[in-house]
C-alpha cells in the first residue's frame, strides 16, 4: 500500500448550491496578457501591503470589490505524489469553502506551487489581478466582495467561531507538521519521497533538507519540538474531544448552517482519516468521534460529489 | 531530586501591582489562587539551574514541571482545579480560548517586549538586567530576544521586513482583543461568577501588558480601550493578589514623600542661599566703585574744623 497517497473526495465540480453572485462576462484582468509569472509576481506585492494594512473599508472602485470572475484558480501540489498532510487540509478547507459560497474555480497542480505562493503559504488563489494565499485572507478577501458565511452569527459566536478555528489551526495543524516532519518513520517512508517526488537528485535531497530545517525551526519557536509523539497524540485528541463537544448531535457548528470553521474541520478531518500512515494512531483518534466523522462525510457528499440518479448508497468508500 | 511534600513554584519577581512580572509565573500562580492550592512562591529570578532554562518550574514531592498545561493537569489530578463548575461544552470553549489566545496575542507581546526596539532599550532589557544576578543578565535577555525574532520570522517565512510583520501581528492582536472583550461582555468572570482556567490565562496575558509602563504603547492603549478588560484585570488583582496592590500602593506613596521631602528641605537654603548671594554682591560692587572712585565719600565740614 502506498503510504500518503491521498483519497480525493470525488471530483467536480459543479457546487450544490446555487450561485449568489451575479457573474457577468468575464473581464480581462490588467496585466493578464504578460506573462502569468510576473501578473503574479506583481500582485504579491499588491498582496503585501494589502497585508500590512489595517482592515478598513475598500474604496468603490478598487479592483477587489469587482464581482468573482469566472476564471479563479486554486494552486496546490500534486495531489497523488506530493502534497503533505498539513497543504492536504488547508487546501481542503479552502475549496469545501468556495463551495460553500458558491464560488467557481479550477484546482490547478503545481509542483512549484509553495514557491509561487506570496506568503509561503499553501494554498493560494489566482483571482483576477490578485493572488491570495491561506483561508484567512481568502475569507478577507471574498468578504470585501461582500459574500460571507458568518452573516446568521451574533458577535459572541463569531468570537467562538475564530476560537475554535485557532484552536483546529493550532493543534491539528502543528500536529500533522509534527508527524510530517518530526517523526522518523513517517519522515523516512512518507515524507521524503513525497516533498523530493517532483525534483530530480540532488535537489530532492536538499530540499527536503532546508523544508525540514523550516519546519523544525518554527516548532521549536511554537514550543512543539520538546513534545513527545505520544503527548501530541494526547493533544489531538483533546482537541477532538474539543470539536465534538461543540458539534454535539448536530452537522454545523453554528445554527445548522455552514461556516468557515466547518471548512477547516472538514480539511483537517478528511485528511486525518484519508491519509495512510505507518502509524494510524491519528485516524483511530478521529475515528472514535462519530459526530465528527458523520459531519464530515455529510459535507463530503453535499459539495464533492454529483448528485446523480441511481445513488442508492450515499455513503463514500474514503472512509471505509 | 530531593522529594518535596510542599507544592513550591520558582518564580520572577513582580512589579507595578502583580505577583510577577513573566506571564507563564501568572499562569500558574492565578491558576493555583482560583483553584485553592497552597502553592508556595519562591523569587529566584535566576533560570540557570531550571530544566529548560526558563521559569516557573514547579515541584511538587519528586514533579519537576514547566508548562502551564503540565501544571494545570497535575493540579487536576490531586483534586485542585478552578474548573469543576463547568460544563464539558463551557471546557472546550476554554481550551478553544486559550489556542485563540496563544496564536493571535502571544507574538505580539513577545513583539512589544522584545522586539519592538524602543521597549527593549527602555525598558525590557534594563528591567531583566535588574532582576537577573550577574553574570546572567548579560546573557539572558540576549537569548529571549533571539527567540521571540525566530518566533516572528518563522510565522512569516517569506517576509523580511520586520515592520510589516509587526503591522500583521499587531492587527492579529487587536482582533484578539475585541474577540476577548466580545467573550467577556459584562460577565464578572468570562463562565459567570467563579474564575475559571481561561480567566487565568487571560489575566496573565493582559495583567503586563496594561500594568508595565512601556515606552511604546499602542497595543496597551488598545487594551486600555478596552474597559472590560481592564476592569476584569483590576477585579482579579483586587480579589486575588490584594497584598501585592497594597506593596505598590506602599512603594508609591514612599516615592512621592521622598520627593515632596526633597523639594520642602530645599526650600529654607534656597532663601538664605539668595539673600547671602545679593549681599555679597552688593558689597562687592560697592568696594570697586569706590575704589574706582564713581562713588567718593567726602566729609562734609572738614575745612572748619582745621581753624
Amino acid at each position: 500500500m502506498r503510504y500518503g497517497a491521498v483519497a480525493v473526495p470525488t471530483s467536480d465540480l459543479h457546487p450544490i448550491s446555487s450561485s449568489r453572485v451575479n457573474r457577468p462576462a468575464p473581464k480581462k484582468a490588467f496585466g493578464a496578457e504578460s506573462g502569468c509569472h510576473e501578473n503574479l509576481s506583481t500582485s504579491s506585492s499588491e498582496m503585501r501591503t494589502q497585508i500590512g494594512k489595517k482592515a478598513h473599508r475598500l474604496p468603490r472602485g478598487h479592483p477587489a470589490l469587482e464581482p468573482w470572475p469566472s476564471d479563479v484558480k486554486l494552486y496546490q501540489p500534486y495531489e497523488v505524489e506530493q502534497i503533505l498532510l498539513q497543504d492536504q487540509a488547508n487546501s481542503l478547507a479552502v475549496q469545501v469553502f468556495l463551495r460553500m459560497c458558491g464560488l467557481e474555480f479550477q484546482v490547478e497542480m503545481r509542483s512549484n506551487a509553495e514557491h509561487m505562493s506570496p506568503s509561503g503559504k499553501l494554498p493560494f488563489i489566482k483571482c483576477g489581478a490578485f493572488v491570495v494565499a491561506d483561508l484567512d485572507p481568502i475569507v478577507s478577501f471574498i468578504a470585501n466582495k461582500g459574500i460571507n458565511l458568518t452573516d446568521h452569527l451574533d458577535a459572541a459566536q463569531k468570537a467562538d467561531m475564530r476560537a475554535y478555528m485557532s484552536l483546529a489551526n493550532n493543534i491539528l495543524g502543528n500536529a500533522e507538521l509534527y508527524i510530517s516532519w518530526c517523526d522518523e518513520n513517517v519522515l523516512n517512508e512518507v515524507t521524503c519521497p513525497r516533498y523530493g517526488s517532483v525534483y530530480s537528485w540532488p535537489l530532492n535531497t536538499l530540499l527536503t533538507w532546508r523544508k525540514q530545517k523550516q519546519v523544525t525551526k518554527k516548532l521549536t519557536a511554537l514550543g512543539w519540538i520538546t513534545k513527545t509523539l505520544d503527548e501530541v497524540y494526547e493533544d489531538v485528541d483533546h482537541c477532538c474531544n474539543a470539536l465534538s463537544e461543540r458539534l454535539g448531535n448536530h452537522l454545523y457548528f453554528f445554527n445548522d448552517r455552514c461556516t468557515e470553521l466547518d471548512a477547516v474541520v472538514f480539511g483537517h478531518v478528511f485528511t486525518l482519516l484519508t491519509t495512510p500512515l505507518p502509524d494510524n494512531r491519528l485516524a483511530s483518534i478521529v475515528r472514535s468521534y462519530p459526530n465528527l466523522v458523520e459531519a464530515c462525510q455529510f459535507l463530503e457528499k453535499a459539495f464533492f460529489q454529483k448528485p446523480t440518479a441511481n445513488t442508492t448508497d450515499g455513503d463514500s468508500d474514503n472512509f471505509n | 531530586m530531593a522529594s518535596n511534600p510542599v507544592m513550591e513554584l520558582e518564580i520572577w519577581k513582580g512589579e507595578w501591582g502583580l505577583p510577577s512580572v513573566d506571564v507563564h509565573c501568572l499562569e500558574v500562580m492565578t491558576y493555583a489562587k482560583f483553584s485553592g492550592t497552597p502553592l508556595k512562591t519562591k523569587i529566584t529570578n535566576n533560570p540557570f539551574k531550571t530544566p529548560h532554562g526558563s521559569l516557573p518550574v514547579f515541584q511538587h514531592e519528586n514533579e519537576c514541571l514547566t508548562k502551564f498545561g503540565e501544571i494545570s493537569a497535575y493540579l487536576r489530578k490531586n483534586n485542585h482545579t478552578a474548573d469543576f463548575e463547568l460544563s464539558p461544552k463551557q471546557c472546550a470553549e476554554a481550551f478553544a480560548y486559550s489556542h485563540l489566545i496563544y496564536e493571535k496575542l502571544v507574538p505580539a507581546l513577545q513583539f512589544v517586549w522584545w522586539i519592538d526596539s524602543k521597549n527593549f532599550i527602555e525598558f525590557t532589557r534594563p528591567l531583566y538586567a535588574k532582576l537577573l544576578p550577574f553574570p546572567l543578565n548579560f546573557y539572558y535577555p540576549g537569548q529571549y530576544e533571539k527567540h521571540a525574532k525566530q518566533l516572528a520570522m518563522s510565522l512569516y517565512p517569506e517576509e523580511d521586513d520586520l515592520s510589516v510583520i509587526e503591522t500583521a501581528v499587531y492587527r492579529q492582536a487587536d482582533e484578539c482583543l475585541c474577540l476577548l472583550a466580545t467573550k467577556l461582555g459584562e460577565k464578572e468572570f468570562f463562565f459567570g461568577q467563579s474564575p475559571s482556567s481561561l480567566d487565568a490565562v487571560v489575566f496573565a496575558h493582559l495583567a503586563p501588558l496594561l500594568k508595565a509602563p512601556l515606552p511604546s504603547a499602542a497595543l496597551q492603549n488598545h487594551l486600555k480601550a478596552c474597559t472590560n478588560l481592564t476592569r476584569f484585570v483590576g477585579r482579579v488583582l483586587q480579589r486575588y493578589f490584594p497584598k501585592e496592590i497594597k506593596d505598590q500602593e506602599q512603594a508609591e506613596r514612599k516615592i512621592t514623600k521622598q520627593e515632596s521631602e526633597y523639594s520642602d528641605s530645599e526650600f529654607p537654603n534656597k532663601l538664605r542661599n539668595i539673600s547671602i548671594a545679593a549681599l555679597i554682591s552688593l558689597v562687592a560692587m560697592t568696594a570697586y566703585a569706590m575704589s574706582t572712585g564713581i562713588i567718593q565719600v567726602v566729609p562734609a565740614d572738614e575745612g572748619e574744623e582745621e581753624d
